[in-house]
């Protein structure tokens, strides 16, 4: 099974990439688990048309109990992918970090993986790793590797160094290891040269490089990703390429 | 407000649950808490602390310890104990202040286990939820760690779920002279009067007695790994043991599981509040030697297949107190601290339950294992 978490800086482009990541997975026939770890939750609302689903904590608060099926926090997307959200506190209130650990545990209890059976579960993680409950995605049984999104500008680039140091702190723990960097480009000088300095020196690699796309932003607009809205322009071929590399590598450690 | 005590005592937690279950077993378990909380699991939620020692640790987390992470203390502090105290295992649980800091438990034991190289395993307790959950959780990982096969032995016989949270001091020799009346052999007492060697022998059992909620966990896994079925029922009273024992030696030779204790007759002369399997067997053994009908509320978290045909399985204060006045029962069997919610009329038989009242009627607690109960329900 694949199981990836992206991480990155705020606004680099998670759920993006995430989303069309989950997309090109489905459209190559594999059924696939979206989760978004933030509490702005809205890393699936564009594969759900801009009809969001239920978070978990969102239903916590509404009901005031745990939800007993799947179906009441999730929402089947473009190409049948489950999107969950976990959802978070109120703004300035609470714990989001311990938000995301209590949707895990109870994912977990619903059975989420023995019943769905994914082929990949795609992690969609805030920001950086700001405490325990961000790196619940990366612990044992939840993702194996992670992919870090990120621009050639310095703090997104600052932000990957970080979140690099991070997950390599985890070693000993049998947590997922950094998988490599999605270049998400957003067009500033020497970009690639810029990444590929961050990338050499932690020895990692490149997985995935992604356009500037005005194709992207065009079908985001229109509520859905660009691997639905033109699986064949620039973005959305990188994204279904990445797909095929991360099938490919599964398939072979299986 | 659901779940909110007002009026009575509320149950011993999780954590508590652990430290009770691994009390005797020569291991180190290490709760993840503030200092000072080691009183609560260790002195007032249990009455051995006078008598048998045991190594109990509390990690005296602070508050910058929970802001910053900072596991590397709670490892670096077990491991340096465990170098002194040399304990046969490691069990490292969690409170409510590492819960909400999202502390892995599994993979700090591993890092404990990996600098120690003393077998070092997580017990995922919060401090939240029921002694039942985290005894539970304790016994089935001991026994998955230290049960290895055998040979069976003919009418061999585990007690599983046996802790000072359900049942007075000396419940372990009443339940072994009950069983050698019966010319069963005990295998192991889990865990009162029991030690790891005990456990490594489980498997030789032909059947396994659960007498708790607690043992539930522990049984079903040595039916699915051994193939050794579980009787439930605790042989209370001067009739019930003898079915007891019959419903055991026709586990053994089907190899069926039998909730036996939930067999009881439903009625309303009486309502029992209390563990599940140990308020159910009561209510076998009122009616063998009474012939009085009983309905039990099990007031914690309960697998519903242990209860009888018309008993429940109700938690919060208001239910129970509803509960009660609606049934209009001769009389309530139940810890004394029920007095205060059993509606007016209604007459209180109080049997102190460790895990609800700890010390405050620990002297009035009795065995009721194998004996004549006519006096204590007077």
């Amino acid at each position: 099974m694949i199981k990836l978490a992206l991480y990155g800086k705020g606004g680099i482009g998670k759920s993006t990439c995430t989303a069309n990541l989950s997309a090109a997975l489905a459209s190559l026939g594999k059924r696939v688990i979206q989760i978004g770890c933030d509490p702005k939750a809205d890393s699936t609302i564009n594969l759900l048309h801009g009809e969001p689903v239920l978070p978990v904590m969102d239903y916590m608060r509404k009901f005031d109990e745990e939800p007993e099926r799947i179906e009441q926090i999730s929402k089947i997307g473009y190409g049948g992918v489950m999107c969950i959200e976990t959802g978070g506190p109120t703004p300035g209130l609470g714990c989001a970090g311990r938000g995301i650990i209590t949707t895990f545990n109870l994912l977990e209890q619903l059975e989420l993986f023995e019943r769905y059976k994914p082929d990949a579960v795609l992690y969609d993680v805030l920001g950086d790793v700001v405490c325990g409950g961000f790196a619940a995605p990366i612990r044992e049984g939840y993702a194996a590797q992670v992919l870090i999104v990120t621009s050639g500008e310095k703090m997104a680039l600052y932000a990957a160094n970080n979140i690099y140091s991070a997950v390599k702190n985890f070693e000993d723990r049998s947590y997922a290891k950094v998988r490599g960097v999605i270049l998400n480009r957003r067009n500033v000088e020497n970009e690639e040269q810029k990444v590929r300095a961050f990338t050499e020196k932690a020895g990692i690699e490149i997985t995935a490089d992604i356009p500037r796309s005005a194709d992207i932003i065009k079908y985001e607009d229109m509520g859905m990703t660009a691997v639905e809205g033109d699986p064949e322009c620039e973005a959305a071929r990188r994204f279904i390429d990445l797909a095929k590399t991360l099938i490919s590598e599964d398939e072979k450690n299986e | 407000m659901k779940n909110v005590s007002k009026i009575i005592a509320c149950y011993a937690a999780d954590t508590s649950g652990v430290c009770s279950a691994l009390y005797e077993l020569g291991g180190m378990t290490v709760v993840h808490d503030a200092s000072g909380c080691n009183s609560t699991y260790s002195t007032h939620d249990e009455p051995r602390w006078w008598d048998i020692k045991s190594n109990i640790y509390i990690s005296a987390l602070t508050e910058l310890d929970a802001i910053m992470g900072n596991d590397e203390k709670l490892i670096c502090d077990t491991v340096s104990a465990a170098k002194d105290k040399k304990p046969g295992f490691i069990a490292v649980c969690g409170s409510p202040m590492p819960m909400m800091t999202g502390v892995d438990f599994d993979a700090v034991a591993m890092e404990i286990e990996s600098r120690s190289g003393v077998r070092t395993f997580p017990l995922h307790t919060n401090g939240t939820r029921s002694y039942i959950e985290g005894a539970s959780e304790a016994f089935e990982a001991v026994v998955r760690e230290y049960a290895l096969p055998q040979e069976r032995a003919k009418n061999g016989v585990n007690v599983l779920g046996l802790t000072p949270l359900d049942f007075p001091l000396g419940a372990d020799r009443a339940v072994r002279d009950w069983l050698s009346e019966n010319d069963f052999e005990c295998v192991c007492t889990l865990a009162m009067g029991c030690t790891l060697e005990d456990i490594g022998k489980m498997a030789s059992a032909s059947v396994n007695l659960v007498v708790s909620s607690s043992g539930l966990a522990a049984a079903r896994y040595l039916k699915e790994k051994y193939g050794i079925p579980f009787v439930c029922g605790v042989p209370f009273g001067l009739e019930f043991p003898y079915d007891l024992a019959g419903a055991m030696l026709r586990a053994i030779e089907s190899g069926e599981d039998c909730y036996y204790s939930a067999s009881h007759t439903p009625g309303n002369d009486l309502v029992i509040i209390g563990e599940g399997i140990s308020a159910t067997s009561l209510a076998c053994a009122i009616e063998a030697d009474r012939g009085v009908r009983s309905t039990v509320i099990a007031a914690q978290p309960i697998d519903e297949a242990m209860l009888g045909a018309g008993d429940v399985n109700i938690t919060a204060e208001e239910d129970i107190e509803r509960f009660l006045a609606d049934r209009q029962p001769a009389a309530v069997i139940a810890d004394p601290i029920y007095k205060y919610i059993t509606p007016k009329g209604i007459k209180l038989i109080g049997i102190p339950h460790f895990a609800f009242s700890g010390r405050c009627y620990q002297k009035h607690m009795k065995n009721m294992i194998n004996t004549d109960i006519k006096e204590i329900l007077r």
